[in-house]
């Protein structure tokens, strides 16, 4: 009987120092962030959805080489036709300005593992193809994970590059680095 | 493995019962067969392969860089001593040496993530007794490790960060501040976290004397990790066979007597304060000047990897447990044969020891105790 009643008290008095170091915390600000209504903005080396620029790119196929999932699939552009050859006399005619090098360039997000190794593994500087700071991605069918750019297509998305990009001043949006507990 | 019906013989006063692999217990998708005689476990049989992925197939099918990221998805939970196990292994197949900076970054961020991974034991074990409050708090300070992980290295689970012959990336300018604030405010939290549960007595008197391993038993199941070490066995890999710069850092492995699942408890919880001091000794010899600025990958490693033929084998302590690699080379750009020692995997294997004859309700204890990822157990 004694043992229990010792038990009980030693429980108890445990449980109200728990609870005391509980209660330390209820009066400091909230550490949770409401998502969707706040965003953290990702840190800029935060590897997030691949986004590419076929204004850079050289068709080098070192991303395809470097993915161990094989996401990646490219064609080259066929080389631009040669200039005219230059007639007696006159100076050569300025070669034609080629547009991308580059048919066509495919990622599958749906079975990229975002480990970094093909912007690595890219020559351009800055990289043609690199993680932006995007990690919201929503598909509804699997074709629509593959994701395509041909020759006449406008730019790949709208994401920002994440080697420049200040977090943009939304006012919804939390930056992680100014969370206060988050240091 | 084990039969998916009952077992023959089962007696009118037994029942049969799948733990799993659907439990919020098993942390993963662990099935145990169990055979129960009122609330005594006559029986308990673990049966794994529910998270099968054939990565050691796997990594014959691609060059050793691609390989890496492999590594991340045995033990998610503790990535960073993946890759650098995996990158040990290499290099010594290789004949690559880190340089220093290299090495002290990546005994760093491996220590960092040992703190994350013991901070989800010890969180979900707590759930797994019945106390719910510590799981938030060893989440918070878990969420603040990775934070500096994202900042280093851009993953917040899967870090791909080690290279062969390096790291990828150098700290970030503030990051190593950023590292020592977490420390300071993370080593008066141990103390809390002892408070909280550690002297409970209702979470000792559910785990104290339950779940005893021997050492003897211990050994040969070939157990290893703080699972050992709580077992009064003195073997730690980081001690008995250094790699990396761990001979020159200043700690002690942490080894208890008896055993039971609050030796193994508290065992990570002592873990987690030698972890910080080598986190501080790292962070120091970073900021020193003789390795300001160093070098962060070996020269000359070249980007398409080819190694020699010929075979290494290098392990690693991971959360976990001894963690080894075992590299076999052709001569070609991809592995030839890729074994991995998993700890957990072979953790796992004394739960059919263990389990006959304790209570049901021990099973979660001791399962919980054993802090296994299902991701190591099934690769
Ligand atoms: S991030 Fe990795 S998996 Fe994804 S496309 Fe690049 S190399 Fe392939
Ligand atoms: S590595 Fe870069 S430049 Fe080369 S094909 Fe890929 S995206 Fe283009």
């Amino acid at each position: 009987m004694k043992n229990y009643i010792d038990f009980v008290a030693d429980a108890s008095w445990n449980t109200l120092k728990g609870l005391w170091v509980t209660l330390k915390f209820l009066f400091l600000p909230s550490i949770t962030v409401q998502y969707p209504t706040e965003k953290i903005v990702p840190y800029p080396r935060f590897r997030g959805m691949l986004a590419y620029d076929a204004e850079l790119c050289i068709a080098c196929g070192m991303c395809v080489r470097a993915c161990p999932s094989r996401c990646i699939a490219l064609a080259k552009a066929a080389p631009p036709p040669a200039p005219p050859p230059a007639a007696d006399g006159q100076p050569a005619a300025p070669a034609v300005k080629a547009g991308p090098k580059i048919e066509w360039y495919t990622i599958d997000y749906g079975r990229c593992n975002f480990c970094g190794l093909c912007e690595e593994s890219c020559p351009t500087k800055p990289k043609a193809v690199w993680h932006s700071l995007d990690y919201e991605a929503v598909f509804s069918t699997r074709e629509e994970m593959v994701r395509r750019w041909k020759r006449g297509d406008g730019p790949w998305g709208t994401v920002k590059r994440s080697a420049d990009a200040q977090p943009s001043a939304i006012s919804d949006q939390i930056h992680i680095q100014d969370m206060p507990v988050r240091k | 493995m084990t039969n998916h019906a009952p077992p023959a013989g089962l007696r009118s006063d037994q029942m049969f019962i799948n733990f799993g692999p659907q439990h919020p217990s098993t942390h993963g998708v662990l099935r145990i067969a169990l055979t129960v005689e009122g609330e005594v476990v006559v029986k308990g049989d673990p049966d794994i392969g529910y998270l099968h992925r054939g990565m050691e197939k796997l990594f014959e099918a691609r060059t050793y860089s691609q390989g890496l990221m492999l590594t991340d998805r045995f033990d998610y939970i503790s990535a960073m001593h993946n890759n650098l196990g995996y990158c040990l292994a290499v290099e010594r197949l290789a004949g690559i040496q880190a340089p220093l900076r290299a090495q002290y970054l990546r005994v760093l961020v491996a220590e960092l993530n040992r703190i994350a991974s013991h901070l989800v034991f010890f969180g979900t074990f707590a759930v797994d007794m019945g106390a719910f409050t510590p799981f938030l708090y060893a989440f918070r300070e878990r969420e603040m490790i990775m934070d500096l992980f994202e900042e280093l290295c851009g993953g917040r689970l899967l870090y791909t960060y080690m290279r062969f012959g390096g790291v990828s990336a150098d700290l970030p300018a503030g990051w190593a501040g950023k590292c020592t604030e977490f420390l300071n405010f993370f080593e008066p939290r141990l103390k809390e976290y002892d408070t909280l549960l550690s002297g409970n007595p209702i979470f000792k008197s559910r785990t104290e004397g339950v779940g005893v391993i021997s050492a003897e038993r211990a050994v040969s199941w070939g157990l290893s990790g703080p699972i050992l070490r709580a077992s009064g066995v003195n073997y730690d890999v980081r001690k008995n066979d250094p790699y990396c710069v761990y001979d020159k850092l200043d700690f002690k492995a942490v080894v208890l007597q008896n055993g039971s699942c609050w030796d193994r408890y508290y065992c990570r919880m002592l873990e987690m304060g030698e972890s910080l001091k080598i986190s501080r000794q790292c962070l120091a010899a970073l900021a020193s000047a003789e390795l300001t600025p160093g070098e962060i990958v070996a020269k000359g490693v070249p980007k398409m990897f080819k190694a020699a033929p010929g075979q290494a084998y290098a392990h690693v302590e991971a959360s976990r447990g001894d963690l080894g690699f075992y590299a076999v080379s052709d001569g070609g750009m991809n592995p030839f044969r890729m074994h991995v020692r998993g700890p957990s995997f072979i953790n796992v294997a004394i739960l059919q020891e263990m389990l006959g004859g304790c209570k049901i309700a021990d099973v979660v204890a001791i399962l919980g105790s054993l802090d296994i990822v299902l991701g190591e157990v099934d690769r």
